[in-house]
């Protein structure tokens, strides 16, 4: 079952409170937006507006980061790729942004206080992951929780210090083996897995590059976990189901006739699928 | 006590008429861009609108294009959605249902791919309580076979609406393509042929490439381009398609704000329809509705009606 929110999804004034680069090209912003922060969950995202003009004309999605429900604010981790993420860095505290949310379904946290949650994260990947651990910490204790965390090289992890501060278990792969595991994220949870007879008390969590999310689920599929979950990110026009714009392949659940799948929402109807379910291409 | 005090001393007429649709407002929404209503319902009261226009439906359900389906461009985007839609029997049984709770005229947005899936369309619907008109995509530029080819010609368009005119009652709205060269004479066919009202314009067909990987950005490789980059076209069409025909349009075309959409009434348009604006701001179309009292307030007018096609 999709973890679908409570809080109602609309059009906030979100007031930036600051926004810092915490390593090059990544910059953490914080807002206020109480509706957002105390009606979300861990795996879902906001919509927002970069440009006050009509060019770049669309919203730029962003995974929810964190959340402090109390406060009343949330915070996005994102990467400088383009227009739109270069005119938001240029904003600064104080000024009004305009956001649409929460969208989209979170995480499924799961059900059974037996089970174990492993998180991999790959790159800008550990965006929406952060405030995943929040949740799983909160639900089923820290100590039931492992983060995987992978980049091109040291400098290019993401969040490291701020999984380790949560207090979980954290392993760091970097593919240039310049820190921790030298090789693919991937191939650390391959090992991870191989220690295991069982994995049938395992959730996995994941997102990152396509073919990153990918390979999680080839080795989940192999190891018989409980459940193996990705968050992905297509390319939006409308972020709230409208435009069928951002489709996913994913199998059908009702069997019998022609073709076996069906195109699904990744804004509407995910942005996180059951990594069985999808048809990776 | 027979003064209200604070009673508006000019009340504004905002209703028109599309062919027999009684909107309660010149404003609806742009087919394939409001889904079928659901989404939007949780951003306000779908009753606001002046009428709600659902994505496209065919007989049968198509899956559409192959993924990516959209690129953003200067001041508006591609998409080559290829009209995935569940098919009638889902239009009717599940999105239908729903509509019907608002109190708003429903307009279904119809595409096929043969003249008498057209017309099989218009039969079933015809009886289906809650939907007031068929708007006839004969315009969609995304899609290989079918409606592209009826409506680039005055022939082609003419048979179309025969066909779904033989079928229905309902109020029919042509959708016009502007990747023609002669809007006009398109126009005058569809209203001959028995349409009675016109919307338009749908996207110019289009296309993106990627320098730096030198593909095409769309898997269609062409797509429909949509927005504020469309607007001058779409409002020099309306324009053109006002002086040669006498039934009331429903124009459209990167329209984001109020004032957009006066300058399509303006122009000659009776009702607009808010497309792509939905995506950047889903209560764009409702504080549209506001935007035109205010401007008829502004501007001392007392109805809707007495600025259409006042452009001069
Ligand atoms: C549900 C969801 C959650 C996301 N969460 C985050 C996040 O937490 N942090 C983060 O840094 N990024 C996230 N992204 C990706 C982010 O939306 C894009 O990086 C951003 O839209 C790029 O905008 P731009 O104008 O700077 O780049 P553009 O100039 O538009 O494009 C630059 C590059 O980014 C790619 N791109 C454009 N739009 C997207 C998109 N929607 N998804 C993926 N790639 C895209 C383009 O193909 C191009 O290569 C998320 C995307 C989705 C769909
Ligand atoms: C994502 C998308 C899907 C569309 N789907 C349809 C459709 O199913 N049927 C149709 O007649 N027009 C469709 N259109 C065209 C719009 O209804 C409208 O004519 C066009 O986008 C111009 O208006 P705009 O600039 O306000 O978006 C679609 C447009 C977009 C952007
Ligand atoms: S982006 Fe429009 S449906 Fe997902």
């Amino acid at each position: 079952m999709p973890n679908t929110p409570c809080g109602m999804k609309s059009i906030y004034d979100c007031k930036l409170i600051e926004q810092h680069e915490v390593s090059p090209g990544v910059w953490l912003s914080k807002l206020t937006g109480p509706e957002i922060a105390r009606g979300a969950v861990a795996g879902q995202f906001v919509n927002v507006q970069v440009a006050k003009t009509t060019d770049p004309l669309l919203r730029r999605p962003f995974s929810l980061h964190a959340v402090d429900r109390e406060k009343g604010t949330f915070s996005l981790l994102y990467v400088l790729v383009g227009r739109g993420t270069a005119l938001l860095h240029r904003y600064v505290s104080g000024d009004i942004i305009s956001v649409v949310g929460p969208l989209g379904n979170g995480f499924d946290l799961g059900d059974s206080p037996d089970a174990e949650h492993i998180v991999v994260a790959g790159g800008c990947g550990a965006a929406p992951l952060h405030f995943l651990c929040d949740s799983l910490c909160e639900k089923w204790g820290c100590e039931k929780v492992t983060v995987l965390v992978g980049g091109k090289s040291k400098d290019a992890l993401l969040c490291e210090d701020e999984f380790r501060e949560h207090g979980v278990l954290t392993e760091a792969a970097t593919d240039d083996a310049s820190y921790g595991y030298g090789g693919f994220v991937t191939q650390l949870l391959q090992a991870h897995l191989d220690k295991r007879s069982d994995a049938s008390n395992l959730r996995i969590y994941s997102c990152g590059p396509h073919g990153m999310m990918r390979e999680v689920a080839r080795i989940c599929s192999e190891h018989e976990v409980q459940s193996c979950q990705v968050s992905l990110e297509n390319k939006m026009a409308c972020g709230i189901g409208v435009c069928t714009g951002c489709i996913q392949k994913i199998k059908k659940q009702s069997q019998g006739c022609d073709p076996a799948w069906e195109y699904k929402r990744v804004c509407a109807d995910g942005p996180v699928f059951e990594a069985e379910n999808i048809i990776w291409e | 006590m027979g003064i209200e005090p604070f009673s508006d001393p000019k009340s504004i007429d905002l209703t028109v008429d599309i062919g027999g649709i009684k909107m309660k407002n010149p404003v609806t929404v742009a087919s394939g861009t409001f889904g079928f209503g659901r989404e939007m319902a949780d951003f306000f009261d779908l009753s606001l609108l002046g009428a709600i226009t659902v994505k496209g439906t065919s007989l049968e359900p198509w899956l559409g294009n192959e993924y990516p389906r959209t690129v953003e461009t200067p001041s508006g985007m591609l998409n080559a959605i290829g009209l995935q839609n569940d098919g009638l029997e889902s239009l009717i049984n599940e999105k239908m249902p729903f509509l019907r709770q608002y109190d708003a005229p429903v307009i279904v947005n119809v595409v096929g791919q043969s003249l008498e899936e057209y017309a099989e369309v218009a039969a079933r619907l015809d009886s289906v309580e809650g939907v007031d008109g068929l708007e006839i995509n004969v315009s969609c530029p995304n899609v290989k076979k079918g409606c592209l080819a009826f409506g680039t010609t005055p022939e082609g368009t003419a048979e179309v609406v025969r066909a779904v005119r033989d079928k229905t009652d309902l109020t029919i709205i042509t959708k016009l393509s502007p990747n023609v060269t002669d809007i006009a004479s398109i126009a005058q066919a569809a209203v001959d042929a028995g349409s009675d009202a016109l919307s338009l314009i749908n996207t110019l067909m289009g296309t993106a490439i990627d320098p730096w990987t030198q593909k095409f950005r769309l898997a269609n490789i062409t797509g429909g381009l949509s927005g504020p980059a469309i607007k001058p076209i779409a409002l020099r069409m309306v324009y053109e398609v006002a002086r040669s025909v006498d039934v009331p349009l429903i124009g459209m075309g990167g329209i984001m704000n109020a004032l957009d959409a006066v300058e399509f009434i303006l122009a000659g348009a009776t009702a607009v329809a808010v497309g792509t604006g939905n995506f950047v701001n889903p209560m764009a179309a409702v504080e549209i509705i506001d935007g035109i009292e205010d401007y008829l307030k502004k501007m001392d007018k007392s109805s809707v009606m007495e600025i259409v096609g006042k452009v001069s």
